[in-house]
């Protein structure tokens, strides 16, 4: 009996050693592919169509992912997109979870006291989205005392601040920018401000939608650029390697449909 | 613990607008939400205790769908399709963001009152109706009064709740706490101090409210009576 019960418990003990140690060599392998390139993780936010959207089979598509995987290509490394979402790029690129952020990310001076970026592959602009029989919003400048609707913590939202103020209620702040445009049509809000590319798409996608787009002077040109953690400079310049490549070769000018003279 | 040292608490002085402005916005869908509750809710619960069938099953109903979905989600159909179907355009985010609290914590306030007037006693309501009251009189001057007492620890309790629960307007851009506080973590990109900052405040807010719910509480419990003194002898 007793003996029974002593060989009953080597064999948990045997079997748990054996799962465990089946666990440290899968961890170890975690981060390298199997023929030794390492593999990078990069992270992004798939509502942003069309540099980042998820298309039916639920895989990451767009401008972005097409971007990387010309530079991976061109480059011979491998890695994995992850939808993360637009805050936790930032967070999980401080801790070092991810190794870059590719999600339509403009080039901020604020953005450069923490992160590093590659050199620009698009260049952006904002729009005024307002109503389609509107005439009283003209121009930013008239924006004062109306309610704007914006994408959070997105350049719309810091354009928003600018002309509104940084702590005015007037401004709304949106998960994502298909909400904000959809706020101006049920006139919650009286204009939204998003990024040009994003306003062509979703006009495209919904040509019913009462809505118009005003072009404004005084809104800067905006540069996406992939990100980095500040002094990670191995995978910048493999980036910024893969990504003059490609637009030497004209690649990126085929998948942005832009003139690459920036 | 490194990160104690570079806490940068000038980002929260200088956003402090912004927090003022979401405590005073967190309030008030909180106690609009909780009273236009508390008010749906009693007839909800009443409805749920009715005989009649066409009362008790919209009643019923109500409260499953209210009850079994997320808030989150009902947010977002109120602000987004409900309302805008309804009325053509947005009511604002305040008021899309009251209804749904009011809707919600009406459907948990339901449940209360059916689970507190159903606590009593069904001789009291058989001793009520042969003393000759009738059935609504019985209700309000005999069941009821006791059922309230039984109803203030869960009433207080869903209060609290609604408190946190309110945060979730965020997604509408209601700019409440945590909305002040994501707005922060975007514009510098640091997460410590304004999450730890709305996580503080509304730990007062709550703290402030569960001070409040104990004495109420303590003046409804069966053993308060307002003419003894703290040492339980009865005051001449």
């Amino acid at each position: 009996m007793k003996k029974k019960s002593l060989f009953f418990i080597f064999m948990i003990l045997a079997s748990v050693s054996l799962i465990l140690s089946a666990c440290g060599t899968g961890g170890s392998s975690n981060g390298a592919s199997e023929d030794g390139k390492k593999k990078f993780i990069g992270g992004t936010e798939a509502s942003f169509a069309p540099f980042i959207y998820l298309d039916d089979k639920g895989t990451v598509s767009g401008i972005d992912p097409d971007i990387v995987k010309a530079i991976a290509e061109e480059m011979g490394f491998e890695y994995e997109l992850q939808n993360v979402g637009w805050e936790p790029v930032f967070a999980k690129l401080t801790n070092g979870e991810l190794d870059f952020g590719a999600a339509g990310i403009t080039i901020t001076d604020k953005r450069k006291e923490t992160y590093d970026f590659t050199e620009p592959y698009y260049e952006a602009t904002l729009f005024l989205i307002v109503p389609e029989g509107n005439t009283d919003i003209q121009s930013v400048a008239d924006l004062k005392d109306k309610k704007v609707a914006v994408q959070i913590n997105t350049t719309s939202h810091e354009a928003a601040k600018k002309i509104l103020g940084e702590t005015n209620p007037n401004i709304m702040a949106y998960e994502n920018q298909p909400l904000a445009y959809q706020e101006v049509i049920n006139g919650t809000a009286d204009a939204a401000i998003g990024d040009n590319a994003v306003i062509i798409e979703y006009l495209k996608n919904n040509p019913d939608a009462p809505l118009k787009t005003i072009e404004d002077p005084s809104f800067e040109k905006e540069y996406y650029g992939l990100m980095v953690k500040k002094g990670n400079t191995e995978m910048l310049n493999l980036l910024n390697e893969g990504l003059k490549k490609i637009k030497e070769n004209g690649k990126l000018a085929e998948i942005t449909g832009q003139e690459t003279d920036f | 613990m490194d990160f104690l040292n570079d806490f940068r608490w000038d980002i929260i002085w200088n956003y402090r607008e912004l927090f003022l402005q979401g405590i005073w916005i967190t309030i008030v869908l909180t106690i609009c939400g909780y009273i236009g509750g508390i008010i749906l809710g009693v007839f909800l619960g009443l409805g749920k205790t009715s005989k009649k069938k066409w009362i008790i099953w919209p009643c019923k109903i109500y409260v499953d769908l209210l009850r079994g979905t997320p808030l989150l989600v009902q947010i977002l159909i109120i602000h987004f399709a409900l309302i805008p179907s309804i009325f053509g355009h947005s009511l604002g985010v305040m008021f899309s963001g009251i209804a749904a609290l009011v809707l919600n914590s009406a459907a948990y306030n339901a449940e209360i009152f059916r689970a507190g007037i159903e606590s009593i006693d069904k001789g009291q309501t058989e001793a009520a109706r042969s003393l000759g009251l009738t059935h609504a009189q019985a209700m309000r001057k005999v069941i009821l009064p006791q059922a309230f007492r039984r109803m203030v620890p869960p009433l207080g309790n869903e209060f609290i709740a609604l408190l946190k629960d309110s945060s979730l307007v965020m997604v509408i851009a209601v700019n409440d706490i945590l909305y002040a506080a994501k707005v922060i973590a975007g514009s510098y990109q640091r997460f410590w101090e304004p999450y730890l900052t709305a996580a503080v405040l509304y730990l007062v807010l709550t703290f402030v409210v569960t001070k409040i719910v104990a004495y109420v509480e303590k003046r409804f419990s069966i053993d308060y009576n307002p003419r003894k003194n703290k040492e339980g002898r009865a005051v001449r």
